[in-house]
C-alpha cells in the first residue's frame, strides 16, 4: 500500500515499498523515469539535481533515459553483451579482486578499498582505467549531490565541486556515460557490499563456513530507492497515483520482503541492470579469494 | 537547456520579468479575457515571453548541411529556406525536423494498448462526427480556405509510411468499409531516418518537407526545381495558362500546378491563383521602378514582397477575424505595426517590438533555433471549418442559379472544371458569403470521415508513384492518432505544459450539453486521458474566440515567432532588400485590396466589409 504526502505547491509524493507494487510501478507506462520538475517545489528541486547528469553535448546518462528511448535500449544491450564474458572480465580485474579479498580477510589494505572498487568497475569498461583519491572523491561528490540535503547540495554547486566532479568522472570514462554511471553512482552499492563482506568475514568462522552465494545473499543489497514520476494520473497495482506525483520506489525495503524477486537488478524488467551477472560474479570471486587466502 | 538548443537562450528584460510576475498574480484573480482591453493585450505579451523562455525545444536539424550558398541569398530567400539565418544556415530549411513546444521528455508517445486507447474510431463516431452543421457565423468559408493555404506554406509531414499501419479495433456495429480483421488501418507518419542526437531521449522526430519559414512556399515551392517549373522565366513572373494556373499534368489532372498542391479544392485554387496574379502585378511594379533588373531579381524581390503581404494579411486580418476579441485585435495590429499610442512607443523605446511591431525589429530566436513544432501542427487541426456541401452562387443571378455541391465535387480532380464552369469571382463570392463550420465537437465534416484521395500517393522522398493507392481514411480518427503517435500530450497535460491549470473534471472542460458525460464514458472517467483534439474542440471559449484558449497559447508563441525569427521580417525588413516600392506595397495593401484588384466585380459584395474573412454582403 503506497504512502502518500500531498502539500499543494510543495510536494506530491508516493512511496512504494511493497515488492509487487514496486515491480508493477517500474513496468507501468504511467510511471516515467525522467522528471519534469512540475508538481511542487520538491519535485522541481529533485528534477534539477538529476538534470545535471548529462555530458557537455547533452548526452543523457543511461540510468536517466526513458523506457522508450532507443539509445537506452541500444546502450543497455551493448553493455549487457560487453559484460557477459564474466570469465574474461574476472581475469582482467584479478589484481583488484585480489586486493579487495585481502581487505575482506585482514580488514586492512594498502589502498582504500573504495578506490580499488572504483578501479575494478572502471576496468570492466577500459582495461587501463585508473582510479585515484580524486576520482573517488568526485564519485562521492556526485552521490552526495543526489542524496544529500539542500545545504550540502548548495555548497557543492556553489563551490564548483559538482562541475569538477562531473568533468573528472566523464573524462576518466572517456565520454562513455555507462562507465561514468558505473564508476560514480552504481559502484557505491559494491563498496557497501564489500564493507558488509568484511564485517561478515571477521565475525566467527563465516569466511570458512559460508559459500560465495551465501555471502552474496547476506551482503548484496538493492539501492535504497529510486525516483520516478507520473506525468498523468493512472492506476498502478490498484493504487491511483495523481498526475505529477513523485514516485519513490523503496527498492531495498521491497527486496527484503521478497528477495527472490530480483529487485536489486530489476531482473527481467525493461531496465534490468546490465551488470546483473557481473556484480555477483565479482563478489563471489572476492569471497572465494578471501577464503583461499585464509586457507 | 542551452546545449540542446544549439546555444540559444532567452534573456528577459527587467520589464519582461516584472510583467511576468505581475500577471502571474493578476491571473490568479482575473482571467486575461476579463481584463480591460489594454491590460489584456499586455497580458498576451507576458504569456508570450513566458512561453518563449520555456516552450521552445530544439530536436536537432536532421539534415547534415544546407545546400550550396548562391549569390543572392544575402538579399532574397532561398527556395528551400536555407540561409535565412546566416549563422545557422540549416535552420528552418525544408527537410529539417519539427521542433517541440514542450520539454522533449514530455513528447514521448504511449506504447502498446495505451496508444490506441480509447479507440480513435470510437471518438470519431461519438464525439467528432457532425450531427448537424454548426456554423461559425462571424467568419466566411474563404477564411477556412485561407488557413489551409497558410498551412501548406508552413508544414507537411510528407506522405504517410506504407505498411506497418496502426490497427485500430472497430467498435461493435461499425460498418467501416475497409474492415481488416475487425480493425481499421491507419498509416503512420513518415519516419525520420536521419541520425538522432543523443540528447533527444525517447522523443520521436519527424521531418517537415516544407520550408518552416513564412515564405510563400505554397505558391513558390519548397525546392529549386519546383520553383523553376512554376516560373515563366520572363520579367520575374509566374506561369499562367490563360487566366488560370497551368494544370499539373500528367500527374494530377484537374489540379493546378503550384508550389504545394496537396488536398486541392476550389478554396485553394482561388487563393493560389489570386496570389500568383498578385506576384505578377508586383513584378510589373518593380519593373517600372527598376527597369534594369533581370528575371531572377524581379522574381525573387516580388516573392519577398508577396510573401510579406500574405504574412501581414494573416496577422492583422485572419487572426483577429477568427479570434474576435478586442485585445487580440489590438495585439495583432501591434505585432505588425506597433502600438498606436505615442506615449507607449516613447516609453518602450526605439527597438521594442511591442512598440513598433516585429517587422523591422531585431531578429531573435529566443531559446531555440526556429522551426515549426509538432504542437503547433496539433493545434492547427481545423477540419471542422469545412462544410460537407458548398453552395456556388453567381454574382449575376440572371446567368446562374445557386447550386449545391457535395464537398467531394469541389475538390481534387473536379476542381479545375468547376472553376472553369463558374468563374473565379463567383466561386470567391460563394466562399465569401458562406459560413465555415465552428471549431466544436460533433462538427467534424462527415465527408472527411470516409474519404479516399483520388490522386497518386506522393512518397515522402521519392517520385510520384502511380501504383500506390491510399486507403480509405477517417480523417477524424487519423487526427487523433497523429497527435498520439507524435507524442503530443493529451489535453490535460498539454494545458499544464502551456501554462494553464489542469482540469479535474470533464465539466471543467466543457458546458456543451451531453459532451462531458459522453467524454466520461469514452475516457472511462479519467480526465487525463482526454485527447488533445477532443479537449480543444470541447473547451468553453473566451468571448469572441473561434477556437480554444489552450490552442491560443501556442498561437501567441508561434505566430510572433514566425516573424521574429525570420531575417526577412526583422533585420532585413528594409528598403535595400524589399525596395521602397515593396514596403509601400505591403503597407498599403490588404486582403480586400488584393481581392478587388484581381476581381473588381466583387466590389458590391465587399462594400463596407471591414474584414474580408467575415461574411460578405449578399448581392441582391
Amino acid at each position: 500500500m503506497a504512502m502518500r504526502i500531498t502539500i499543494p505547491g510543495i510536494i506530491r509524493l508516493a512511496w512504494l515499498t511493497d515488492p509487487d507494487e514496486v515491480i508493477a510501478a517500474n513496468d507501468s507506462g504511467v510511471v516515467q523515469r525522467s522528471l519534469s520538475g512540475l508538481g511542487g517545489l520538491v519535485q522541481r528541486s529533485i528534477a534539477a539535481k538529476l538534470a545535471v547528469f548529462r555530458t557537455a553535448d547533452g548526452d543523457i546518462w543511461p540510468a536517466f533515459r526513458d523506457r522508450a528511448d532507443p539509445l537506452r535500449t541500444m546502450s543497455q544491450s551493448e553493455l549487457e553483451k560487453a559484460l557477459a564474458d564474466t570469465r574474461g572480465l574476472l581475469k582482467r580485474v584479478a589484481p583488484e579482486t585480489g586486493a579487495i579479498a585481502t581487505y575482506i580477510r585482514s580488514g586492512s589494505t594498502n589502498r582504500p578499498p573504495e578506490i580499488t572498487v572504483q578501479q575494478m568497475v572502471g576496468r570492466l569498461f577500459f582495461p587501463d582505467y585508473a582510479a585515484s583519491e580524486e576520482s573517488y572523491d568526485a564519485a562521492r561528490a556526485l552521490q552526495t549531490w543526489i542524496s544529500g540535503g539542500p545545504i550540502k547540495s548548495y555548497l557543492l554547486k556553489c563551490s564548483g565541486e559538482l562541475e569538477r566532479a562531473l568533468d573528472l568522472i566523464i573524462t576518466l570514462a572517456r565520454g562513455n556515460t555507462s562507465c561514468a554511471h558505473a564508476t560514480a553512482i552504481a559502484m557505491e552499492n559494491i563498496v557497501e557490499a564489500i564493507e558488509r563482506m568484511r564485517r561478515l568475514a571477521q565475525t566467527s568462522d563465516n569466511l570458512e563456513k559460508l559459500s560465495p552465494q551465501e555471502a552474496i545473499a547476506a551482503t548484496l543489497r538493492a539501492p535504497k530507492q529510486v525516483v520516478r514520476e507520473t506525468r498523468d494520473g493512472g492506476r498502478v497495482c490498484g493504487t491511483h497515483l495523481g498526475a505529477r506525483t513523485l514516485v519513490v520506489l523503496r527498492l531495498e525495503t521491497a527486496r527484503r520482503q521478497k528477495p527472490e524477486a530480483g529487485i536489486e537488478f530489476f531482473a527481467k524488467g525493461w531496465n534490468q541492470c546490465p551488470a546483473h551477472a557481473i556484480v555477483p560474479a565479482l563478489l563471489a570471486e572476492v569471497w572465494k579469494k578471501a577464503k583461499a587466502d585464509k586457507a | 537547456m542551452s546545449r540542446e538548443n544549439d546555444g540559444f537562450e532567452f534573456h528577459p528584460t527587467g520589464l519582461q520579468r516584472f510583467l511576468d510576475a505581475a500577471y502571474r498574480v493578476i491571473n490568479v484573480f482575473v482571467r486575461w479575457d476579463r481584463l480591460p482591453m489594454l491590460m489584456a493585450a499586455i497580458n498576451f505579451a507576458a504569456f508570450r515571453d513566458r512561453l518563449r523562455a520555456r516552450n521552445l525545444h530544439h530536436t536537432g536539424y536532421g539534415v547534415p548541411s544546407a545546400g550550396k550558398w548562391k549569390p543572392g541569398y544575402e538579399r532574397w530567400r532561398s527556395a528551400d529556406g536555407s540561409y535565412n539565418c546566416l549563422a545557422h544556415p540549416r535552420m528552418g530549411m525544408a527537410g529539417t525536423r519539427f521542433a517541440r513546444n514542450i520539454p522533449l521528455a514530455e513528447g514521448v508517445p504511449e506504447t502498446g494498448e495505451a496508444l490506441l486507447e480509447p479507440s480513435p474510431r470510437l471518438i470519431s463516431r461519438e464525439l467528432l462526427a457532425r450531427h448537424e452543421f454548426i456554423p461559425a457565423t462571424k467568419l466566411n468559408l474563404f477564411a477556412a480556405a485561407w488557413i489551409q493555404f497558410e498551412i501548406h506554406n508552413w508544414f507537411s509531414h510528407g506522405a504517410p509510411e506504407i505498411g506497418n499501419e496502426f490497427k485500430v479495433p472497430l467498435p461493435p456495429g461499425d460498418s467501416w468499409p475497409e474492415n481488416v480483421n475487425g480493425c481499421m488501418h491507419i498509416q503512420r507518419t513518415a519516419p525520420d531516418t536521419s541520425k538522432r542526437e543523443p540528447w533527444l531521449g525517447a522523443t520521436p522526430t519527424f521531418q517537415n518537407f516544407n520550408s518552416h519559414w513564412w515564405d510563400g512556399g505554397q505558391i513558390y515551392g519548397h525546392d529549386h526545381p519546383t520553383q523553376m517549373k512554376i516560373r515563366s522565366k520572363r520579367d520575374g513572373k509566374i506561369k499562367f495558362d490563360g487566366d488560370m494556373l497551368p494544370e499539373d499534368l500528367p500527374d494530377r489532372p484537374g489540379i493546378d500546378f503550384t508550389g504545394f498542391n496537396d488536398n486541392w479544392w476550389i478554396g485553394l485554387s482561388v487563393l493560389h491563383t489570386m496570389f500568383a496574379r498578385e506576384h505578377n502585378t508586383i513584378c510589373d511594379g518593380l519593373k517600372l521602378n527598376y527597369p534594369e533588373w533581370d528575371d531572377e531579381e524581379l522574381f525573387q524581390r516580388a516573392r519577398l514582397i508577396n510573401g510579406a503581404l500574405i504574412a501581414k494579411i494573416h496577422t492583422t486580418e485572419w487572426t483577429p477575424g477568427i479570434l474576435g476579441h478586442p485585445a487580440l485585435d489590438f495585439g495583432m495590429h501591434a505585432q505588425w505595426s506597433g502600438v498606436p499610442y505615442r506615449w507607449m512607443r516613447t516609453l518602450l523605446g526605439e527597438d521594442n517590438e511591442v512598440a513598433h511591431g516585429i517587422p523591422g525589429s531585431e531578429t531573435d530566436q529566443h531559446s531555440a533555433p526556429y522551426a515549426m513544432t509538432e504542437e503547433f501542427t496539433a493545434v492547427y487541426r481545423m477540419h471542422p471549418l469545412l462544410p460537407d456541401t458548398v453552395r456556388i452562387h453567381s454574382l449575376d443571378k440572371r446567368k446562374h442559379k445557386p447550386k449545391t455541391f457535395d464537398f467531394l465535387r469541389v475538390q481534387g480532380k473536379e476542381t479545375r472544371q468547376l472553376m472553369k464552369d463558374h468563374g473565379f469571382a463567383n466561386v470567391l463570392y460563394s466562399l465569401g458569403i458562406a459560413n465555415p463550420g465552428a471549431m466544436r465537437v460533433r462538427n467534424y465534416p462527415n465527408f472527411l470521415r470516409q474519404f479516399q484521395k483520388d490522386m497518386p500517393l506522393k512518397k515522402a522522398k521519392g517520385p510520384l508513384s502511380r501504383e500506390a493507392k491510399l486507403p480509405l481514411m477517417d480523417m477524424a480518427a487519423i487526427d487523433i492518432m497523429r497527435d498520439r503517435e507524435r507524442g503530443v500530450p493529451r489535453y490535460n497535460r498539454f494545458r499544464e505544459l502551456v501554462g494553464k491549470k489542469r482540469v479535474t473534471s470533464f465539466e471543467e472542460i466543457t458546458s456543451i450539453p451531453g459532451i462531458a458525460q459522453k467524454m466520461r464514458e469514452i475516457y472511462k472517467d479519467d480526465v487525463d486521458r482526454v485527447d488533445l483534439l477532443v479537449g480543444l474542440l470541447s473547451e468553453d471559449l473566451p468571448e469572441g474566440f473561434g477556437f480554444s484558449d489552450t490552442a491560443f497559447r501556442v498561437f501567441i508563441l508561434m505566430a510572433s515567432r514566425r516573424l521574429k525569427s525570420d531575417r526577412f521580417f526583422t533585420d532585413d525588413y528594409r528598403p535595400e532588400i524589399y525596395t521602397e516600392f515593396g514596403l509601400d506595397w505591403i503597407r498599403n495593401n490588404s486582403m480586400k485590396s488584393v481581392l478587388l484588384r484581381h476581381f473588381p466585380e466583387l466590389g458590391p459584395a465587399l462594400e463596407g466589409v471591414k474584414n474580408s474573412f467575415s461574411p460578405w454582403n449578399v448581392v441582391a
